[in-house]
């Protein structure tokens, strides 16, 4: 009879830290499995994801109840705020795209500092004289392939040529705006397409076109994420780059496709974005980037990768148009707007940071105490 | 021998209290070693201890008395609540009820440096060291010697010496940056640190995990030349022999709860330490071996003159359908990287690998899956999980593609095919949407093997399978393989455990310093013999990497 | 090779064969070509009624500005450009100023080593470039600051920029006398400025906000956008809906105007005139074919930059200005910034830019 229990351990065997029970507080909490009884009702696939956005939607909620409580005025009148509605969801759309095509960047292990310069470049691009001579279709053809084009050499100087993300999309970023500087020889290309600039101002059954883009995109995104093997590579690349690669899975190459597809949402963005200013220029889509960085955070999204949600995303950036109007209609300066934005991140990482349970763990704790 | 009536309390959940009025599920006299066990006062006692998280109770009554002067052994397999247990003591948790007395006094630490500064230090598996510190730095750290506010920078390298001389290892300068020192180095640091403390219990997780064979031995030295001086030591280990050769007494946690107390640890038959942890007698561990001993199946791998320098060289094997091959070595001797490169994960400097007859593209581990094989790798939580998904999706994370359709993925099929596995595997708990990192470590290993039982896997390389896997776990891990080979699939292993390779694996090869120095079928080696073959003109030094 | 990796060989054949193609394609589209050409704004050497304009000694001008990030910087530089190439005895020495006031520092410096007979510069910042003025003056090449004024009178040798309050002052009397004329009691003004950190901006609201004070009016909402078209519809965007409804608007920058423009056309709303700022060629057209809201524009005009470089020689080749009794050249000129509107707009249209 051998028994392993009784075997020397003939050399190093260096174990692996074994100790994980599965009642270390912390792994239960990071994993989102509440198994107390009030809790349980969120448990399953989406749990964490679900509870985070309902935080995010309780911000909103406050956020549109200082509107009310600051303009009571203008929230009287109903149809000012279904077209103040409508506003906020036109000003989250541009953004919106790019934060969607920036979440899976970042879901993936990754970052992409370019996107604002991606935009600008495919918004200028698609607006110069030879490009508008081919008309809507072609300017439109011209932005996509532009944002396509410079997201695979993103993608490709990240995952063949090693290049550290962070610093491949900075060299990008500047890169694509000088490029753009140049197409555009520095000045405002007004686009004189009128079906490009009908893009901002088409209603269909009420709602304006770029909500439906917008719309699209998400939904898109959202299936991508959520319900294809493109979205499950995206988690395991980020989640774990090593057991994706030994599972069989081509890391590069799917890197590769995340910086692409963040390229394509610059260049729908990038449409969007010349039809509502119905001009492109090098400076535009100034600081994107960081919109979309900061929207993926309040949303959920984690900065290392492997976990993150496109309606967490979405309603970050919703939550930022949302401030700006805000700001809008009380008159407030752009100065104190960014503050509170700036507020707005550090409080959402720290609520996602202390775990509920924990906190109500605290407090029923502390009610022991002094009672 | 086997029933040890006044040392241990049998049968784990099933006893409400019926021997006492006070434990929960547990026989009231649990102090009963032999008198002439331990002589020392008891430092510690812990008293109907629980401690639960939401939805679980990690500690549901534990008894433990610790004495002055001896290696008290803790033993448990992985949930049985050992690391709980280590926290409450270190101050990190705190009970939920039950008593905690140390030295005579109840008390509760509400951090952990309260209990370092009442005299309990704990080394964890990962040394909490900071690397980029000398090694007075790391021993004195928090507690510097001071003046004025400015660190006495040479008081505290003396005070390091003498302790370090206390420890027996007088040879390592105080100002060496410890990132520069070897593990078993580190772990001399950590315990100058619990020293410098004044220590009078030192709690050692797994110490020998992170050690060579004969630096094992010096680890001994040191915690005897500690108990000499009155300080006790709780001992945690995976291995039986260690806790024979070091332990004076044993306590055995299973789900929470001491189900013996103070046995002596060189007395105790092994039968009854396993059957205390698992709740059950293991009749044998490994599988028997299919009848016919000489597989029958064709060649499924070829590997030729397989070369990368510096990590292995010339490397030739077979693994025929249905066979299990074994590759015995140390760290360093390049079996890991070996069999990575098979894999496709590393590129072959020279040679061929061959699955059915046709050559792989090396460097694609892509290639390779698709040619059937299949890897568990070495390091599973950085290598093999992604530890915040569910349980199904790292179970098919090699192919969730395949029940895909149009690029578009079938969760319900995906756990439909989990639970599948999952109830081959017997993975506890079943529900396969919880996240991999809530299973202990040999049902995350299952999870990871049975990754590859759901595609077409020809081929199994298992990097140190059982590492990190409770007894019980690894009994039915072997099984796993076994059957699989029963079913025609190869697996070609690594492991560090000599006795597994033997017990498992119908043909061995031993390696050495990159070189493949035997081949035979497992029946005609032992164990002295493969040792004799890994060690032989070895250099330590290469493999304390 | 195995049937696997020939189609894998053959796709990327044709991925890649697309994008060449794409690419080629894309390249054809950077063009600009067909654009009209932006006549710069130059008074040649013929058109000059006296003498200064004659060949004179032949001098060497510097002449350094912030890469154009807006309409307005680049027609700075062509106009400074085009206005040097008009004189036989100019040679004009450019150095790209870079992306902040440390680059145009280190540019500076390169040029101040190669002597020139005299300095034209838009810095960065006027504050922070105001040592280098110090430098060069002391180093006996004159200095001629463009638009952003160095604190230190002995750090230029002339002061040539427009008038950022005098725009704010123009505006709003424009808008003032409009209302009045319409007889609109309580009217709402909106104002949309350009990037709020900059002086220049905050001089053209105070203008803007002192003289509709003066009239018993005030603005009702303000934001701040960039320069920048996409950054104007967004500003404009709030501010329309902020404001129900609203008398007047003015937008301190044209090319920010564009974006403006399109998100009041988006918005669909019509009920007030807007005021642009700067003078941009498409504003002045916009005003000439008087089919959007944009009623009239003040002028900061880009021209200086013309004027500069002719300023810039005679202080090298010791004249004054001739029509002048004085024999230097003077050391300020501030722009009066005027109001263009339908009835004027064609006198302008050669000074948009």
């Amino acid at each position: 009879m051998s028994e392993v229990t009784e075997t020397p351990a003939a050399e190093r065997a260096a174990k692996l830290p074994a100790q994980s029970p599965p009642v270390d507080p912390a792994e239960t909490a990071a994993a989102g499995h509440a198994a107390t009884g009030r809790l349980s009702w969120w448990r399953g696939d989406g749990g964490e994801g679900a509870r985070r956005n309902l935080g995010l939607i309780g911000v909103l909620v406050a956020l549109i109840v200082i509107g009310i409580v600051t303009r009571p005025d203008l929230y009287g009148d109903s149809s000012w705020v279904w077209s103040n509605f409508l506003t906020i969801l036109k000003l989250a759309s541009v953004v919106g795209v790019v934060t969607v095509g920036m979440t899976f960047v970042i879901i993936g292990g990754g970052i992409d500092l370019s996107v604002g310069a991606i935009v600008a470049l495919a918004g200028v691009w698609a607006t110069t004289v030879a490009t508008q001579s081919y008309g809507a279709g072609g300017m439109i053809f011209c932005a996509l392939t532009v944002g396509l084009g410079v997201g695979l050499v993103n993608g490709l100087l990240i995952s063949y040529g090693r290049l550290v993300p962070f610093i491949a999309t900075l060299a990008m970023l500047v890169a694509a705006r000088g490029l753009a500087a140049e197409i555009s020889n520095k000045q405002t290309q007004v686009s004189d397409n009128n079906t490009i600039n009908s893009i901002a101002s088409t209603n269909l059954l009420g709602i304006p076109l770029l909500v439906y883009i917008l719309a699209a995109v998400v939904i898109a995104g959202w299936v991508l994420l959520n319900r294809t093997t493109f979205g499950r590579r995206t988690v395991a690349v980020g989640g774990n780059p090593e057991a994706a690669r030994l599972a069989g899975i081509n890391v590069k190459r799917h890197t590769l496709l995340l910086y692409a597809l963040s390229g394509l949402c610059c260049g729908i963005a990038a449409i969007m974005l010349t039809a509502q200013a119905t001009s492109a220029q090098a400076a535009m889509a100034n600081l994107y980037e960081l919109d979309a960085i900061a929207a993926a955070i309040i949303g959920g999204t984690l900065l290392s990768g492997g976990r993150g949600t496109i309606i967490g995303s979405l309603l970050g950036v919703i939550i930022f148009s949302t401030i700006t109007n805000l700001f809008a209609i009380n008159g407030l300066s752009t100065e104190a707007q960014n503050m509170v934005k700036g507020g707005i991140i550090v409080a959402a990482v720290l609520v996602q940071q202390v775990h509920f349970r924990s906190l109500t763990q605290f407090l029923s704790r502390n009610r022991l105490t002094t009672t | 021998m086997s029933e040890r009536e006044e040392g241990a309390v049998t049968g784990g959940h099933a006893s409400p209290a019926d021997g006492g009025a006070e434990g929960p599920g547990v026989d009231a006299p649990l102090v009963e070693a032999p008198a002439d066990a331990v002589a020392g006062e008891v430092v510690l006692r812990l008293t109907d201890v629980v401690k639960t998280f939401p939805g679980v109770r990690a500690l549901d009554g534990v008894q433990l008395e610790v004495r002055a002067g001896e290696v008290h052994c803790l033993l448990g397999q992985n949930g049985a609540g050992k690391s709980t247990l280590i926290k409450v003591l270190s101050g990190v948790h705190r009970p939920d009820s039950g008593q905690v007395e140390w030295r005579g006094q109840p008390v509760t630490f509400p951090n952990p440096q309260a209990a370092m500064r009442a005299g309990i230090a704990t080394i964890y598996q990962e040394l909490d060291l900071v690397e980029d510190l000398s090694v007075a730095e790391n021993a004195f750290l928090g507690h510097e010697p001071r003046r004025f506010g400015f660190v006495r920078r040479g008081h505290m390298a003396r005070r390091t010496r003498q302790i370090l001389g206390r420890l027996g290892h007088a040879e390592i300068p105080p100002n060496r940056m410890v990132r520069s020192l070897p593990a078993a180095g580190k772990q001399v640091v950590s315990m100058a640190r619990a020293l410098s403390h004044e220590a009078r219990l030192i709690i050692m997780d797994e110490p020998s995990a992170v050690l060579a064979h004969d630096e094992v031995g010096n680890l001994f030295r040191i915690i005897r030349e500690l108990t000499a001086q009155g300080i006790a030591v709780i001992y945690i280990s995976h291995r039986l022999e260690e806790i024979r050769e070091i332990g004076d007494r044993v306590t055995v946690l299973k789900d929470g709860r001491t189900t013996a107390a103070n046995l002596p640890a060189r007395d105790t038959p092994t039968r009854d330490l396993v059957s205390r942890m698992t709740g059950r007698t293991i009749e044998y561990v490994f599988p028997e071996r299919a009848a016919a001993a000489e597989p029958a199946g064709a060649d499924l791998l070829e590997v030729r003159g397989l070369t990368r320098s510096g990590e292995f060289a010339d490397v030739s094997l077979r693994v025929r359908a249905g066979e299990i091959v074994g590759i015995a070595g140390l760290v360093g001797s390049g079996r890991s990287e070996l069999l990575e490169t098979i894999y496709g994960a590393r590129r072959a400097e020279a040679g061929t690998v061959r699955m059915g007859g046709r050559v792989l593209r090396p460097g694609s581990v892509g290639a390779a899956v698709r040619a059937g094989m299949g890897m568990a790798p070495e390091e599973r939580k950085s290598q093999a999980l992604l530890l915040g998904e569910p349980i199904y999706r790292n179970v098919t994370l090699a192919t969730f593609a395949r029940y895909a359709r149009a690029g578009f993925t079938d969760a319900g099929r995906e756990r439909a095919e989990a639970d599948r596995i999952a109830d081959s595997l017997e993975l506890r708990p079943r529900d396969v949407r919880r996240p991999v990192r809530t299973l202990s470590g040999g049902n995350q290993q299952k999870v990871v093997v049975g990754r590859w039982l759901l595609g077409d896997t020809k081929l199994l390389l298992l990097d140190e399978p059982t590492r990190g896997v409770d007894v019980g776990a690894r009994a039915e891990l072997y099984q796993v393989i076994r059957s699989l080979a029963e079913q025609g699939v190869g697996v070609l292993l690594v492991s560090s455990e000599v006795p597994e390779v033997l017990g498992l694996a119908d043909r061995v090869l031993v390696m050495r310093e990159g070189r493949v120095v035997r081949e035979a079928p497992a029946g005609e080696l032992d164990e002295n013999t493969v040792l004799d073959l890994v060690m032989a003109g070895s250099l330590m030094e290469g493999a304390a990497a | 090779m195995t049937q696997h990796s020939r189609d894998l060989s053959r796709r990327r054949l044709l991925f890649g064969g697309a994008a060449v193609g794409a690419g080629v394609l894309l390249a054809g589209c950077t063009s600009n070509e067909s654009q009209e050409p932006t006549t710069a704004q130059t008074k040649g050497a013929d058109a000059a009624a006296g003498g200064n304009a004659a060949p004179g000694e032949r001098v060497t001008i510097g002449f350094s500005a912030p890469a154009a990030d807006h309409g307005w910087i680049a027609a700075i530089t062509n106009n400074a450009k085009a206005q040097a190439a008009a004189y036989s005895d100019v040679e004009f020495k450019t150095v790209e100023a870079g992306a902040d006031a440390a680059a145009q520092r280190a540019a500076l410096s390169t040029l101040l080593s190669q002597k020139p007979d005299v300095i034209v510069l838009l810095p960065h910042d006027g504050k922070e470039l105001n040592a280098f003025g110090l430098e060069a003056m002391q180093a006996g090449v004159p200095v001629v600051n463009l638009d952003r004024a160095f604190p230190d009178a002995k750090a230029y040798r002339l002061q040539i920029k427009g008038d950022n309050y005098g725009m704010g002052v123009a505006a709003a009397t424009y808008i003032a006398e409009q209302l009045k004329a319409k007889g609109v009691s309580n009217p709402v003004i909106g104002e949309i400025a350009g990037i709020d950190s900059l002086e220049l901006t905050q001089e053209r609201s105070k203008g803007f906000a002192d003289t509709l004070a003066q009239h018993g009016l005030k603005v009702a909402n303000r934001r701040a956008a960039e320069f920048t078209a996409d950054s104007g519809q967004q500003a404009a965007t709030g501010l329309l809906q902020a404001l129900p409804k609203i008398d007047a608007i003015w937008n301190h920058d044209d090319d920010q105007g564009i974006g403006v423009l399109a998100a009041i056309n988006q918005a669909n709303r019509k009920e007030f005139f807007m005021v642009g700022g700067a003078g941009s060629k498409k504003a002045m057209e916009d005003i000439q074919a008087d089919n959007t809201v944009l009623k009239a524009t003040v002028t900061y005009s880009p021209s200086m930059a013309s004027s500069a470089i002719s300023l810039a020689r005679l202080i090298a080749q010791g004249k004054g200005m001739s029509d002048l009794v004085e024999l230097q050249v003077p050391k300020e000129i501030i722009l009066a910034s005027e109001t263009i509107t339908k009835e004027n707009v064609s006198n302008y249209l050669k000074l948009g830019f």
